[in-house]
């Protein structure tokens, strides 16, 4: 099955999310833009300066394609509670991403909902 | 029976050992005195213990910020009182930050964000007074920060040379640090901006950090930088510090771990790499750096 996958926009919607703030610029981002994604777990890089999130998605075309999902840094994330083991690989997910301007598979993470509605960051957004 | 001769060598050995526990003694209790000292000194500074983080976000000068947004948002500058020449610098800077290809060294870790920068950082901070010093300890770094304040002065201008942190002495007026900073890079060639919307100072800045507990509880930094480069007049800039949770704890920033934001020097350009170590995305359209 193909996943969902649907854009969702806000407009005007101020993003006041964690992500990559402190060591680089974030004006790659889509601030505008929520884009949201349902795939597996494949990787959780929690490492300095910023966490990845690596979700498998599968696309309209059936091929799957590997989402690289910028969060804070682990000692930000480390202090709100998240950890290493957060984001279990080969658990179904659905994430929430302010995209990259250029359409490149990756994003600012916002937020993400687990399959029994546990939900980790922003979710709201 | 035959009289044992002295050895020279051990009356002149035996001399050296009591010699040594005199003078092991005297340091010990030199010790003693002047840890004592130094904790009767300590008991008179004010506790800055814990952890803080910066109120707001990585502007450097809110109060002067024209535009909504962050430090990233096009639009969003400040107004330092700049002589022609930096203002123009300035608003290059702001040109390729609205294009998102501002060089900013902050990204290619491991270089100090150094001073005034050091006040004006994401994460968290500790302020750790001792008798003789007083060290700004910053999460994000490399950014250490260290005060002299056992009353000695900067080193004479010959025996100095520019570093991104700068020389730094302090005294105490009250509960008050008052820092006084010279010796800084400067931001010529790039080597260092003041935050992300591409604030320039130049190597003859010199500020005056004045660093209390503010009746909210918070650290209230107030800096005031004159420049004969850049400035037409001083720069007043004030920054404030939470206090944290109680038990709240500090982690290594190791910035060159996973650092797939790296930018291109030559073009200012933060690309992003996948998992797999390339590139994997395109640099911005406009790219005005990379035709210069």
């Amino acid at each position: 099955m193909a996943s969902a996958m649907r854009k969702l926009m806000f407009a005007g919607l101020a993003v006041l999310c964690a992500s990559a703030s402190g060591h680089h610029s974030d004006a790659m981002f889509e601030h505008g833009t929520v884009l949201e994604l349902t795939g597996k777990i494949k990787e959780f890089q929690f490492t300095n300066p910023h966490t990845w999130l690596q979700v498998e998605v599968i696309g309209e075309d059936g091929k799957v394609v590997e989402w690289s999902l910028e969060w804070g840094s682990p000692n930000q994330l480390g202090r709100q509670g998240i950890r290493p083991s957060t984001f279990p690989p080969g658990t179904a997910v659905t994430v929430r991403t302010n995209p990259m301007k250029d359409g490149t598979a990756a994003g600012a993470f916002l937020g993400a909902r687990f399959a029994d509605g546990k939900t980790v960051g922003n979710w709201q957004q | 029976m035959r009289r044992k001769k002295a050895n020279p060598l051990s009356i002149a050995s035996a001399n050296s050992r009591a010699g040594r526990r005199l003078g092991y003694l005297v340091a010990l209790s030199a010790g003693l005195l002047c840890s004592a000292e130094s904790w009767a000194q300590s008991a008179a500074l004010p506790d800055w213990s814990g952890v803080w983080a910066m109120v707001g976000g990585t502007v450097f000068d809110r109060e002067t910020q024209t535009g909504e947004g962050r430090s990233t948002t096009p639009g969003v500058r400040e107004h330092p009182p700049y002589t022609p020449e930096y203002e123009a610098k300035y608003a290059a800077n702001l040109a390729l930050r609205d294009q998102g290809i501002l060089p900013d060294p902050n990204s290619l870790c491991g270089i100090p964000t150094g001073f005034p920068r050091i006040f004006n950082l994401p994460d968290v901070y500790e302020f750790a007074v001792t008798p003789k010093q007083v060290w700004i300890v910053a999460e994000n770094g490399p950014n250490v920060m260290r005060i002299y304040t056992d009353g000695r002065g900067h080193p004479p201008v010959e025996d100095r040379w520019p570093t991104h942190t700068g020389d730094s002495v302090g005294h105490w007026e009250g509960d008050t640090l008052v820092i006084d900073t010279v010796s800084l890079h400067g931001s010529e060639q790039g080597r260092t901006f003041v935050d992300r919307t591409g604030l320039v100072l130049s190597d003859a800045a010199h500020a005056v950090t004045r660093m209390r507990v503010a009746a909210n509880g918070n650290m209230e930094v107030q800096i005031t930088i004159d420049d004969a480069k850049a400035l037409k007049a001083p720069w007043v800039v004030t920054k404030q510090f939470a206090r944290q949770a109680e038990g709240t704890r500090v982690y290594d920033y190791a910035c060159n771990e996973n650092n797939r934001n790296p930018i291109d020097p030559s073009t200012g350009w933060t690309f992003t790499i996948g998992p797999d170590g390339k590139i994997i995305d395109q640099k911005p359209a406009g790219d005005a750096a990379s035709e210069q």
